[in-house]
């Protein structure tokens, strides 16, 4: 069975541009977003960017048009990471935004993201009235007095920096020695500005943004951190390595010593770090996310709250909380959210929180990691006619039982710690591309190799 | 009786409909992307016009040629004439003009243009919009993405000297003609200032030339829209007067006294000063005055007579490698020694050229032609009666010559009877011309009649 090459969801609008994704979905489902956005009385324009994909001049060209001809102002910052996009909705009292790019997906990707009034992702309900416009085709377009104007602004990137400048003690910040792996993306443009500007002196790889060529996949995870990332730096001496997807709002990281740092490890540790300051205790991650996370928020006093896996599930579970209550929102692919950048994923904010522990700690990377208990995770995959799933996950029950079931997404079974038996859990979900069942099972100590291989078999069983 | 309003039309030469409901984002993008996949990944020339929709329409255009995998070369907003030698020139696979033309504000349009810089003949456009239909689109993916370029100079610079190669540029600066100027506010408004005072170095009075601004008249330039340009002719005391539409192929003209002179004149002193210098036959379509057959006759050159449109006659051209031609009722004059379309800026240099030539004004030089009384009308016609009615036309004047090859045209010496549908509207279109004033009027009436 073929990967799907198109997704429409909550999330948005993702495919392979020429192969699933075309011009004319862009088209229509900009002209949805336009006619879903209310017209502001300000005239506030919806602000766009985009990542540097060359799909994205494509995709750029029908959300502009769309926007247009549905009433809109439209300014566009360009080359800009997604959190840029958020912050000059916020500074502007725009009415949304549209992000143009597929951040952690190959280069032959492309999405459109949609930003509302508070710089948030749409809401479940939200991005319910959207499809329900896309699906009836249905646009509000305005007669041809009363179309929107273009206008372009490149100092947006100043402003975002401005800002974050006032958030982190930069002064302290720069004297790190720090490599960083652009993926070809946008951190690029960011990373060589705070050079610049700022003083400081990241050292980058794979910094052109031409948008044809990528050096690698942007996948935020330990395996490609090794790629290129990891090996240069005990070279270069550096304190740490980040690395970035192309609309750098995932971060993945290495070692001083140049190890590679697990993508579960990434939450916890920052989550380490920001739970003492932060106003609230909540914490948010997804069910498939390492359980270390409970453990560093019970040292700080936090709660952690494991909604569905999926970008979607994270906004709706923070938007049941009061501002403030929840401390920071994240999960294993190192997409964090923060409360002090509200409701945004940032891998730039995530490297600074990071390099401010360093300095608050004055310890390397790898002592503070060492700190943490360890936690081993196995991961399995099982293709799976779709029309056995349901049974699967029945089954499943009836054979794995004794400890606390969570079926919000799949199943999750979690078993607290025993005399004969480390605490552990799984996971078994379907992906959200692929007709493929994921098995994800943990133990504290140890790797579950049992549990795991009985899951494993089990599912298999089905297919 | 109730006609139906065309809001969207797939026509002639391109697709034109009411911006909002009817010519939306992703019709221009699917028609743009399907040409795109026409005429080849390569470089596409895209231009515009100053109407306000003009930016959504663009943008939807890019995004459409880039999604088919070609390089798109915007050279912004311009003389649809300008577009089109720059297609030609640079080798481009093709060019789109997203301008409505003549037609009023709401309405937009997309024109494609082949290789040639040609409007797409009836074939061409046929696999066009066949392929729009089936949607059978490249698609290109990331790789193979091509962007943006823009160029906003070279293209007017290039069809300038193009076009002032055929004339004495010399001469006609030495005169410093005080000339008038009503570009509508379009494309042709910062063009046709340059046009006339830097290459030209008239003394310019110009009104609507301001590009920002919407159309303060009728678009379409006629003696009947052009009163501003007339009183500005007169208290500013100009040689001449110029009139153009919105996407500047089309010409009126006043004389010094204000008066603006029917179009066909104005093709006929056009013609006139183009056979005076080059050799060549002359092609008009079958509306057009008779007065270009005298002129022609003066030269010893023929006439060819066309179909109405600027396709037929430029293919006629073609064939007929004829020096000059155009339509007379629309102010178009088509020179295919700077490229195969209707310009404007042809016919302003000609005219110029002309009384730089004579030394004589614009009445003198109009009142040496033969003289014609043309009326011309048109009625909305009840779908399915347009064959009843022409039979009743063919039948109630019988005239010695009858030319069917658009519509009806029945022809005596000295006058004629032309009566034809037009090509975008349930519209009966007819015309009438003679040397004499009362049989103008006379047949004027009879026809109005039957069409009733």
């Amino acid at each position: 069975m073929s990967t799907r090459a198109l997704r429409i969801s909550h999330v948005g609008l993702r495919g392979i541009v020429g192969n699933g994704l075309t011009a004319a979905h862009i088209l229509d489902f900009a002209s949805a977003f336009g006619t879903f956005l209310d017209l502001p009385a300000t005239r506030a324009p919806v602000v766009i960017g985009r990542d540097p994909r060359l799909s994205g001049l494509m995709l750029r060209e029908g959300v502009i048009s769309a926007l247009l001809a549905t009433g809109h102002d439209v300014l566009d910052l360009g080359v800009v990471s997604t959190p840029v996009i958020q912050h000059a909705i916020h500074r502007l009292g725009s009415p949304g935004g549209i992000s143009i790019g597929a951040s952690h997906n190959e280069g032959s990707w492309n999405a459109l993201k949609f930003l509302g009034r508070d710089a948030a992702y749409l809401s479940t309900a939200q991005a319910t009235e959207l499809l329900d416009i896309y699906h009836l085709r249905k646009f509000r377009f305005v007669p041809f007095n009363e179309l929107g104007a273009l206008s372009r602004d490149n100092t947006a990137i100043d402003a975002y920096l401005a800002d974050l400048a006032a958030a982190f003690d930069f002064e302290r910040l720069r004297k790190f020695r720090v490599v960083v792996d652009c993926c070809n993306g946008t951190s690029s443009l960011l990373l060589q500005r705070l050079n610049e500007q700022y003083g400081f002196s990241f050292i980058l790889i794979n910094a052109a943004t031409d948008g044809r060529h990528f050096a690698h996949s942007p996948a935020t995870n330990a395996r490609t951190v090794a790629l290129q990332l990891a090996p240069l730096i005990q070279p270069l001496q550096a304190q740490a390595g980040f690395l970035f997807d192309v609309d750098s709002d995932r971060v993945a990281l290495a070692t001083e010593q140049g190890e590679p740092v697990s993508e579960e490890l990434v939450f916890p540790l920052v989550a380490d770090h920001c739970l003492p300051q932060a106003e609230g205790r909540v914490v948010i991650t997804n069910l498939s996310t390492t359980g270390l996370i409970e453990e560093i928020a019970a040292r700080h006093g936090g709660r952690v709250l494991r909604a569905p896996v999926g970008r979607q599930a994270a906004i709706d579970a923070l938007s049941a909380f009061r501002p403030g209550q929840v401390a920071l929102a994240g999960e294993g692919t190192g997409a964090i959210m923060f409360a002090r950048f509200p409701y945004i994923y940032d891998g730039i904010v995530s490297m600074f929180t990071i390099l401010e522990m360093l300095a608050a700690r004055q310890q390397p990377l790898s002592a503070i990691l060492a700190t943490y208990p360890r936690y081993s995770m196995l991961k399995g995959e099982v293709p799976l006619a779709t029309t056995r799933i349901p049974e699967l996950l029945m089954s499943l029950q009836e054979e794995f039982t004794g400890g606390t079931m969570d079926m919000s997404d799949g199943l999750r079974m979690d078993w607290p710690q025993t005399m004969t038996q480390p605490q552990r859990w799984f996971h078994v979900r379907v992906a959200q591309t692929e007709p493929i069942v994921r098995v994800i099972c943990e133990q504290r100590g140890a790797p579950p190799h049992d549990l795991f291989q009985s899951l494993m078999d089990h599912v298999r069983s089905f297919s | 009786m109730s006609v139906r309003e065309h809001k969207l039309k797939v026509g002639v030469s391109g697709v034109r409909g009411v911006v909002g409901e009817f010519l939306t984002p992703a019709l221009t993008t699917a028609l743009s992307q399907a040409f795109g996949t026409y005429v080849g990944r390569g470089r596409v020339i895209v231009g515009r016009d100053t109407r306000p929709s003009g930016e959504m329409i663009l943008h939807a255009v890019r995004c459409g040629l880039l999604a088919a995998g070609c390089e798109v070369v915007d050279v912004g907003i311009l003389p649809t004439p300008t577009i089109q030698v720059y297609v030609a020139a640079t080798k481009a696979q093709g060019g789109i003009a997203i301008t409505a033309s003549h037609n009023p504000p709401e309405y937009n349009a997309l024109k494609f243009f082949n290789a040639q810089g040609l409007f797409c003949n009836t074939y061409e456009r046929g696999e066009l919009i066949d392929l729009w239909h089936q949607s059978s689109f490249h698609h290109a993916q990331n790789a193979e993405m091509r962007g943006v370029t823009t160029e906003l100079v070279a293209p007017k610079k290039l069809h300038f000297e193009r076009v002032l190669s055929h004339v004495d540029v010399e001469r006609i600066r030495r005169r410093r003609f005080r000339v008038g100027l009503d570009a509508v506010n379009g494309a042709g408004s910062l063009p046709s200032v340059e046009f006339l005072t830097e290459y030209l170095n008239c003394e310019l009075h110009a009104i609507a030339v301001d590009p920002a601004k919407p159309f303060p008249r009728v678009a379409e330039p006629r003696p009947d829209t052009l009163g501003d340009l007339s009183k500005l002719v007169r208290e500013t005391g100009c040689d001449i007067g110029f009139a153009q539409d919105p996407d500047g192929d089309r010409l009126a003209v006043a004389d010094e006294t204000g008066r603006v002179l029917d179009n066909d004149d104005v093709l006929a002193l056009a013609v006139d000063a183009c056979l005076a210098r080059l050799p060549g036959d002359v092609v008009v379509n079958l509306t057009t005055s008779s007065v270009i057959d005298d002129i022609a006759a003066r030269h010893n050159r023929r006439v060819f007579r066309t179909p109405v449109g600027e396709a037929n006659v430029v293919e006629r051209m073609q064939r007929a490698k004829a020096v000059i031609g155009g339509e007379g009722s629309n102010g178009g004059i088509i020179f295919p020694a700077v490229q195969y379309c209707r310009d404007s800026y042809n016919g302003m240099a000609f005219l110029l050229d002309l009384m730089a030539a004579s030394g004589e004004p614009v009445t003198k030089l109009a009142g040496r032609l033969p003289q014609y009384t043309r009326m011309a009308g048109s009625v909305a016609y009840q779908h399915g009666r347009l064959a009843a009615l022409m039979q009743a036309v063919e039948d109630a004047f019988i005239a010695p010559h009858v030319d069917r090859s658009d519509g009806l045209k029945l022809i005596w010496p000295g006058h004629w009877i032309h009566v034809r549908s037009s090509n975008t509207e349930p519209i009966l279109r007819f015309a009438v011309e003679s040397t004499s004033e009362a049989e103008a009027r006379a047949l004027f009436e009879r026809v109005k009649e039957f069409a009733a």
